[in-house]
C-alpha cells in the first residue's frame, strides 16, 4: 500500500473538507503497528497537542460511553467553538482477532458535529485497558485541532490502569451493585483514579454507594493523589444529573492542577520514550534472530558452550549494531 | 503455530460499519451480521438504530472503514441508500464498498446494485455467504 502520509498529514492539519478522512486515515496506519506507524508518528513530532486528556475507565456497563455522550454534550454547549476527540476501546477477540465496537452506539447524537470526531479502536491483543494504536491515535487528535481527548478504555478490572500513562486526569466510573468497602480498599485501580464518578445515580443502592467510597477515600491522609472529597461524584448520565457540576469540578482542576500534570506529561514521556527503545529492541532482535538459521543459538546453549544471560547480551549487542 | 492470543500485526484487521437508518428499529439482523462478521475476524463498528444518513457517513469516514452495511426492513432502502451515498461522496469516502439486507423485493436489488452497492443479502442467506461474499468483494477491491 502506498500512501502519500506527509499529503495526509498536511491534509489533517489543515480545515479542508477533507480533514477528518486524513486524519482517520492516519490514525488506520498508526494503528497498524507496522514500519508505516512509526513513520507516521516520527512525521507527527511538534504537531498541535490537546490541551486536555481525559481518561475513563471502569467496569464494563458502569456506564462510560454513557457518560462520555454527556461530557460532550455539556462541553459543546458551553464551548461552540471547542474541538473534541474520542478515543473508544473496545476488546479484540482472543480467538477470532475480530472486534465489536459499540461504544459509538451512545454517542450517536454527537456524529453530526463538525467539532466531534469519534474514533472506536479495538484492542487487538493489548492488555492493560488501551489499544496499542491509542498513543497515535492521540497523536493525530492533536494534529486534527482536538484541543480536548477523551479516552474510554475497554471494561476493566482491578489491575488495567494503563490509562494513568495517557491521560492527565483518569476518571473512575463506578455503578451502584459493584461491591462495598472492601472493593474500595483493593490496590490496582482505585489508587489509579483522580476523580471517581459513581453512575446511574437514578438506580437503587447509588447514596450509599457513593457514601461508602466517600468514607472509605476519606480514611487516607496520606493520599497519594490528594484527593479532595470533592473528587468523588454522583451523577447519572440517563438522567443528566450531576454532569454540569462534574464538568465544573473537572474545569476548576485543570486550572489548579495545570503545573502538575505538565510534570505528569514530562514524565510520560520518559516512559513512552523507553517504551519505544524495548520495541525497537525487539523489532531488531526478531530480525537478527530470523537471520540466524544456520548457526542456531539454541544448540549453543544447549552443547553447554555459553549461558544463556552471556548469549542474550550478545544478541542484542549484535541486534543493535547490524541493523543501524 | 502461534498462539491464539498473539495478534499478526502485518494484517491488522479490516474495519466494518453495520447500522441502521430510517425509523425502523428492527435491529436483529444487523445485530446477528455484526456477530458473524466479527466471529470471522473483522472488527464492526456498530451505530445502533434510527440514523441519519450523515449520522452513517460521517461515522463511516471517521472510523475509516473499508465497507458498510445497512439493515432494512422499512421499505425505505432506495431512498436511504442514495442518501447514504451522496453523503459518502461529499466527504470523499465513495470508495466504501456498500452492502445492504433485509426484506428487499429483486427488482430493487436490481436497482440498488446499479446504484452502486455492491451486494445485497435477502433473509434466509446463511452466514457462510455472507463472509464469503464480503470477503470477496474486499478482494476484488484491492486488485482493482
Amino acid at each position: 500500500m502506498n500512501v502519500d502520509v506527509e499529503a495526509l498529514i498536511r491534509e489533517a492539519g489543515t480545515a479542508g473538507p477533507g480533514r477528518i478522512r486524513a486524519a482517520a486515515r492516519l490514525m488506520t496506519i498508526a494503528e497498524g503497528g507496522s514500519g508505516a506507524a512509526v513513520n507516521v508518528l516520527g512525521k507527527l513530532a511538534g504537531a498541535p497537542e490537546p490541551r486536555l486528556v481525559l481518561g475513563l475507565t471502569g467496569s464494563p456497563g458502569s456506564g462510560k460511553s454513557s457518560l462520555v455522550d454527556r461530557l460532550l454534550q455539556h462541553c459543546r454547549a458551553e464551548n461552540p467553538d471547542s474541538h473534541i476527540g474520542v478515543i473508544a476501546v473496545d476488546p479484540s477477540s482472543p480467538y477470532s482477532n475480530g472486534a465489536f465496537l459499540g461504544d459509538r452506539v451512545r454517542m450517536m447524537r454527537h456524529a453530526g458535529d463538525p467539532n466531534i470526531f469519534i474514533r472506536s479502536a479495538a484492542t487487538r491483543g493489548h492488555i492493560g485497558g488501551l489499544a496499542a494504536g491509542v498513543f497515535g491515535m492521540l497523536k493525530v487528535m492533536g494534529l486534527a485541532g482536538c484541543d480536548m481527548v477523551l479516552i474510554e478504555t475497554v471494561g476493566v478490572g482491578q489491575m488495567e490502569i494503563e490509562i494513568e500513562s495517557l491521560a492527565d486526569l483518569v476518571l473512575i466510573v463506578l455503578a451502584p451493585g459493584q461491591g462495598d468497602a472492601m472493593q474500595f480498599q483493593k490496590a490496582g485501580l482505585m489508587e489509579a483514579g483522580d476523580v471517581f464518578v459513581v453512575n446511574k445515580g437514578d438506580c437503587a443502592g447509588a447514596a450509599e454507594f457513593h457514601a461508602q467510597l466517600m468514607a472509605s477515600l476519606r480514611l487516607i491522609d496520606h493520599d497519594r493523589k490528594q484527593r479532595g472529597p470533592d473528587a468523588v461524584r454522583l451523577v447519572s448520565a440517563r438522567e443528566d444529573h450531576g454532569i454540569a457540576e462534574l464538568l465544573d469540578y473537572l474545569e476548576r482542576l485543570r486550572d489548579t492542577e495545570a503545573a502538575r500534570w505538565l510534570a505528569r506529561r514530562r514524565t510520560r514521556l520518559g516512559t513512552h520514550l523507553r517504551a519505544a527503545v524495548l520495541e525497537l529492541a525487539q523489532r531488531r532482535l526478531e530480525a537478527e534472530w530470523s537471520g540466524l538459521a544456520e548457526s542456531d543459538p539454541v544448540e549453543r546453549v544447549l552443547r553447554g558452550e555459553t549461558a544463556l544471560a552471556d548469549l542474550a547480551g550478545e544478541l542484542l549487542r549484535r541486534a543493535v549494531l547490524d541493523n543501524t | 503455530m502461534a498462539s491464539s492470543i498473539a495478534f499478526a500485526p502485518q494484517h491488522p484487521p479490516i474495519r466494518i460499519l453495520i447500522g441502521k437508518v430510517g425509523l425502523d428499529g428492527h435491529d436483529r439482523g444487523a445485530k446477528y451480521v455484526a456477530h458473524i462478521l466479527r466471529d470471522a475476524g473483522y472488527e464492526v463498528i456498530y451505530t445502533g438504530i434510527r440514523r441519519a444518513p450523515e449520522e452513517i457517513a460521517e461515522a463511516a469516514v471517521q472510523e475509516d472503514v473499508s465497507v458498510v452495511g445497512l439493515s432494512f426492513l422499512s421499505g425505505a432502502h432506495i431512498a436511504l441508500f442514495r442518501r447514504v451515498i451522496e453523503q459518502l461522496r461529499r466527504r470523499c469516502a465513495g470508495q466504501v464498498v456498500l452492502v445492504g439486507g433485509g426484506t428487499i423485493p429483486p427488482d430493487d436489488v436490481r436497482t440498488l446494485k446499479s446504484m452502486g452497492v455492491a451486494e445485497v443479502f435477502t433473509p434466509g442467506t446463511s452466514a457462510r455467504t455472507i463472509v464469503d461474499r464480503i470477503g470477496q468483494l474486499l478482494d476484488n477491491r484491492q486488485v482493482a
